[in-house]
């Protein structure tokens, strides 16, 4: 956790998401699903336990090696505060590839290709600030895809939508995995869960119900 | 992290902000301005005045009585006298002597053309003259013959001249009284001197001998100027002087003496050194206006530190490293406290040229001292800015990304 003493937020969690799932973490604020996001994220580390993403053991990390694993395995999507304010959709869904020290003609190109992928290619010069609220998230899915990561992560992407831009949304995140990745949704709504293949239940952090296969 | 896009992302930080940014600088720019502005007028001012002491030529050497800078300056040492200077005179064996002048000084009310006026009298001999060649507006320095005879003749410094008779009137022949007695105006003079003008031009002059006779307190010699053939040679003859004079003073080996000497050269060098500590003193005294611009970059930075803790937070989440953030926020400081320092810079040698302009003296402007700045300016931005920047990096990620 943040700060001062750790506290048990989750427990006694064994949970395995295979590649090309499409799951979806379920349960009420307080629940644990939070913190279990942070730490399939990579943001946060188990007090006890391990975490191995990709096959790799990255429990003991230091903020840094972590830094470096969202970055390459972890595609975030946030409920708000997606985007970079007064930054164009361009430099934002650059971003995680400076930091990777990918060369200005690749990042140019990903970008483009990545825009296109989620419909929103003709924004790219526009600034954050001049996007509605779907438009926002589709930028960000664009950045979390940018990496080709191990898993997208989106932690409640329509929390701050209406039901319409919703579904848009949830069906884009649909098409991905349909399209391979592996993709993960935290929420607290039944709506949104039931896009996914896979529905995790989690309740006074632990898993409560898991149904599906995630395929 | 490329170069390229940090500096271009904080150049968008700051513009997105830029009152505050503004504000900001301004610590910076009227810091870095008064240091450049302060540096070259000082360095100006010494320039103008080795210039006008230099005007006087640098072959002569003065003695003033007493045994102290503050004592000649009072007039309150009596410890050189006419004899003194009959003595110098006559000793044939100061062979690089040229001339010896002297001149003793009083206030007193002086009246002309039913006005009064209290002005600085000069007892001078007519030599002096030679060493400070004073432009002759109108007739001529009163000759050695008048001073031999005593007589009771005046040069008139152009603003005094000014002040009784009105401007460009013809003055020579007219009476003026000093105390009680009458003198004849035989010349108008004006200092070649900017420097020295300001008293020069509003004093009277009199030939040394009717000083003495006639002046309160005349007998008591102010300074003594003594010009040489050669000046290579002029530190010879101070000391020649100087031992003559001890001599005459029946000073003892261990005994200081009692009179100061010093050549121009002494005296150009003495107020460089002192024009220089003093500009260096004022210098370090506007750097802490720097120190006082630092602070307020830090403060704004720990200010945008913290309204943008969910960006870093979302940067951290996307694979931003610790060094990321740090070099992020501290080359936003450095550009802050960079472009402040370039404007201060434009300030301060746009006010130097202005106070040139105004007070004549000349525009110098060193480019050290601007590199300097520059490179002041930058290391204040990123010594300031190092805490808070080290504050974004060291962030937690969820911490930062759950901050409202």
């Amino acid at each position: 956790m943040g700060s001062g003493e750790a506290y048990v937020a989750i427990n006694g969690i064994s949970l395995i998401i295979g590649e090309g799932q499409f799951v979806s973490i379920m349960g009420p604020s307080g629940s644990g699903k939070s913190t279990l996001m942070h730490i399939l994220g990579a943001l946060d580390t188990v007090t006890t336990g391990t975490y191995l993403l990709k096959g790799k053991n990255i429990t003991s990390y230091t903020q840094d090696e972590l830094a470096k694993i969202r970055n390459k395995d972890i595609g975030f999507v946030f409920q708000s505060f997606n985007l970079l304010p007064r930054t164009s959709v361009f430099k934002n869904v650059e971003r995680p590839m400076i930091y990777a020290g990918i060369k200005p003609q690749e990042r140019k190109e990903r970008v483009m290709h990545a825009l296109e992928l989620v419909g929103i290619a003709d924004k790219v010069n526009n600034l954050s600030n001049q996007l509605s609220g779907g438009q926002i998230q589709r930028v960000a899915i664009a950045r979390a895809l940018i990496m080709n990561p191990a898993i997208i992560l989106a932690d409640e992407p329509t929390g701050n939508l209406d039901s319409t831009t919703s579904h848009e949304i949830m069906t884009l995140l649909h098409d991905l995995h349909e399209k391979g990745s592996t993709v993960a949704v935290i929420t607290h709504d039944e709506k949104i869960a039931s896009f996914a293949h896979r529905k995790i239940q989690i309740l006074d952090g632990k898993i409560t119900k898991d149904e599906g296969t995630g395929f | 992290m490329d170069y390229k896009e940090l500096f271009i992302s904080a150049f968008q930080a700051l513009r997105s902000n830029f009152m505050r940014t503004f504000l900001t600088m301004l610590g910076i720019i009227i810091g870095i301005s008064s240091v450049i502005l302060i540096f070259s007028i000082g360095q100006g001012a010494v320039a103008f005045v080795t210039n006008e002491l230099s005007s006087f030529g640098t072959n002569f050497f003065q003695i003033n009585p007493g045994s102290s800078a503050l004592a000649s300056l009072t007039g309150g040492a009596e410890t050189i006298t006419t004899q003194d200077v009959d003595a110098i005179r006559r000793n044939q064996s100061f062979t690089n002597i040229q001339e010896v002048g002297a001149f003793v000084t009083s206030t007193l009310t002086v009246s002309a053309n039913e006005i009064d006026k209290t002005l600085l009298i000069y007892g001078m001999s007519p030599e002096i003259s030679d060493m400070l060649k004073p432009n002759m507006v109108q007739g001529e320095f009163y000759s050695e013959e008048s001073n031999l005879e005593a007589q009771r003749v005046v040069v008139i410094g152009a603003k005094a001249a000014e002040t009784f008779f009105g401007k460009d009137a013809n003055v020579i022949g007219e009476k003026i009284k000093i105390g009680n007695k009458t003198y004849r105006i035989v010349g108008v003079a004006r200092s070649s001197s900017v420097l020295f003008g300001s008293f020069f031009d509003n004093a009277i002059f009199i030939p040394f001998n009717t000083a003495r006779n006639e002046i309160p307190g005349g007998v008591h010699i102010r300074e003594v100027d003594i010009s040489v053939k050669n000046v290579n040679l002029i530190n010879d003859t101070i000391a020649q002087v100087t031992a003559f004079l001890r001599d005459r003073h029946n000073l003892k080996e261990k005994d200081q003496n009692d009179f100061i000497v010093a050549s121009a050269t002494d005296a150009i060098s003495t107020i460089q050194t002192i024009t220089n500590m003093l500009t260096l003193v004022i210098v370090a005294i506007s750097a802490i206006s720097l120190v006082v611009g630092g602070v307020g970059v830090m403060n704004i930075m720990l200010v945008s530190v913290t309204e943008r803790t969910k960006e870093i937070g979302l940067l951290k989440s996307i694979g931003a490293l610790e060094r990321d953030i740090l070099l992020q926020f501290l080359i936003e400081a450095a550009v802050m406290s960079g472009l402040g320092g370039i404007l201060g810079i434009l300030v301060g040698i746009g006010g130097a040229f202005l106070v040139s302009i105004l007070f004549g003296i000349p525009f110098i402007v060193n480019p050290v001292a601007i590199l300097i700045a520059f490179g002041v300016s930058m290391m204040v931005g990123i010594i300031f800015g190092i805490y808070p920047a080290r504050r974004a990096a060291k962030l937690s990620p969820i911490d930062a990304l759950r901050y409202e």
